[in-house]
């Protein structure tokens, strides 16, 4: 088992990431907006069905609580978390999930591949599993504080324009190109390699760009196609662009499909940034959102590094 | 007669020879084009069944490919999906003037043991089978180096351009688990320190290891992912095919093709 080390405990303290000083829990005075509250305004401002299945829900917290302030996230990560504590916000609104899976749990799922060849997944241990420190962790830290973490992903790609689109526009300068639709751009007449050395600086991409495709390559229209693209997004919109700027794809789909098409003569290419980092600026447009529609709250965007390097060779 | 190999005499010995009974309900590991009647001049093991292979395939005189993942860019090679698409009738149109025939091999492959993938990504990351834990267990103790360390000798052994590593550099490592293609462990085991694997959704799945390592390492908990990309972990794999094919197609030549990387990495 891992253990947190004395020092290393000590500096995490220190920085407000472990152990805070237990926060009072904000009550609900007369005119307090609760977290309720927010969601029952983005419900009524956001302009799209509000669908009942949907991972667009409290993750942890109280939502009858009073709202100290509001941090936008594409990930709710502890560095994150902590973050919102020292800026005095306690509701953290993300795109991706808190507890690191689709179920979103604070407690972790079960190991996905036996360990020992042939022998049956370990999904009903014969003793339980010791807890997940990490998870654990986590969840302390969110009750310490009195932290509410509210999902905001499947109705906020579902708005006109959609702003995960639009958020890498306006940070890559591309806005003014956009003719309505953020997600096909016409941009000046560029070379690959000149645009991907722009896109990793404007998005402060460390390891996570992948590309496939000559870097000589002529670029002047392209998709933008933020968070997770399945193939058939990729075969609707490669045909009329010179590149897809995606976050993350399946490699057997659309790698495959954009180097054939380039085996083939296609002058074609495909740009991957990585899924948390292409949904960093539309969450930075949705704490601009979230100040017109509650402007009681103080809301502010904290932004996620890349999670990826990469070794210098 | 007996110097006519054709393919469904090849697939017939592939099941013959492998160690575990064939799936026949494998909806993968069926041909993709062409038949069992299709005469083999020679055979090329690949990852992916991509335009370029084909070509390389056919001027190195293989007309038989067996690629362990799809063809048609779906992992079902639904061809209604692809169909409409102006790059799927040339890829079609080659494979038929070249009188081709595709065999996938996934999911039996994988179920031989030991599973040739993990095999040939082992041998080439250098991981002595000394280091690990239990037979194919495909979990490694290996003596303690950095993330840094650990990522940079891999991405030097695999030439591999678009690796991508989560986790502090400094990080003490020691215990590893190796994964392959889409087939990545979950980094949360308390008894492993960093997996090594070829492709991983990056959030919203079953476990979303990169904001797991992420916090992990905000706690102090020494963890790292180091994903290789789906075509590199693999293609090791399909050298070990080709030799095994080899040995028991003796009529034809058989070699791996490999499909290059298909990514590079800006400065």
């Amino acid at each position: 088992m891992h253990s947190i080390s004395r020092r290393r405990f000590v500096s995490l303290a220190a920085a407000g990431v472990v152990a805070a000083p237990t926060a009072l829990k904000a009550l609900p005075s007369a005119g307090a907006l609760t977290a309720q509250d927010v969601v029952d305004r983005i419900k009524k401002n956001i302009g799209v069905d509000w669908k009942s299945d949907s991972a667009d829900t409290f993750k942890a917290g109280d939502p009858s609580a009073a709202v100290t302030g509001i941090v936008t996230t594409a990930l709710a990560s502890l560095d994150v978390l902590g973050q919102a504590v020292k800026a005095g916000a306690n509701m953290i609104v993300t795109s991706e999930p808190t507890f690191f899976a689709h179920a979103d749990t604070p407690t972790p799922p079960a190991r996905r591949f036996p360990r020992t060849a042939g022998a049956p997944p370990d999904a009903a241990p014969a003793t339980p599993r010791p807890p997940d420190l990490v998870f654990s962790a986590k969840d302390e830290f969110i009750r310490k504080n009195n932290l509410i973490v509210w999902r905001f992903s499947d109705h906020w790609r579902q708005r006109t324009p959609d702003p995960f689109a639009q958020g890498l526009a306006n940070v890559l300068g591309w806005s003014k190109s956009a003719s309505g639709d953020p997600r096909q751009l016409t941009i000046a007449q560029t070379s690959l390699d000149a645009l991907v050395s722009h896109v990793k600086q404007s998005l402060k991409s460390r390891g996570g760009i992948r590309v496939v495709g000559d870097p000589k390559l002529h670029v002047g229209k392209v998709a933008i196609l933020p968070g997770s693209t399945p193939i058939q997004a990729s075969l609707k919109a490669l045909p009329a662009v010179d590149t897809i700027l995606a976050g993350e794809v399946r490699e057997w789909e659309s790698v495959e499909y954009v180097r054939d098409t380039i085996d083939l003569g296609g002058k074609k290419s495909l740009v991957l940034v990585g899924r948390i980092v292409s949904e960093e600026p539309g969450m930075q447009l949705c704490a601009t959102w979230l100040k017109t529609i509650v402007p009681e709250l103080k809301t502010s965007w904290v932004a996620v590094p890349d999670p990826y390097w990469r070794p210098t060779v | 007669m007996t110097d006519v190999l054709t393919a469904g005499e090849v697939v017939a010995r592939i099941k013959k020879n492998l160690d575990v009974p064939w799936r026949e309900s494998s909806k993968r590991d069926t041909f993709k084009f062409g038949g069992p009647d299709t005469v083999v001049k020679g055979i090329a093991t690949t990852m992916f069944c991509s335009y370029d292979v084909l070509r390389r395939a056919i001027a190195a005189g293989c007309n038989m490919i067996i690629p362990h993942e799809d063809t048609f860019w779906n992992d079902p090679d639904d061809i209604s999906v692809v169909s409409g698409d102006p790059s799927y009738q040339p890829k079609v149109d080659f494979l038929r003037q070249h009188d081709m025939v595709i065999f996938r091999i996934h999911d039996d492959m994988h179920a031989q043991k030991p599973d040739f993938t993990y095999v040939g990504l082992a041998r080439a990351l250098g991981l002595e089978s000394k280091y690990e834990t239990a037979p194919q267990s495909h979990h490694f103790t290996l003596p303690e180096t950095t993330l840094g360390e650990m990522a940079a000798n891999f991405q030097k052994r695999l030439n591999d351009k678009a690796i991508r590593v989560v986790g502090d550099p400094k990080c003490k490592v020691s215990r590893l688990q190796l994964g392959v293609g889409y087939a990545t462990p979950n980094i949360n085991s308390p008894d492993v320190d960093v997996v090594v694997s070829g492709e991983q959704q990056e959030s919203d799945g079953m476990l979303d290891s990169p904001a797991y390592v992420l916090d992990a390492n905000t706690l102090g908990i020494p963890k790292g992912w180091i994903m290789l990309g789906h075509c590199v972990s693999e293609q090791q794999g399909m050298l070990e095919m080709a030799q095994w094919v080899k040995s028991f197609t003796p009529e034809v030549p058989v070699q791996l093709v490999p499909s290059n990387e298909p990514f590079w990495a800006p400065k």
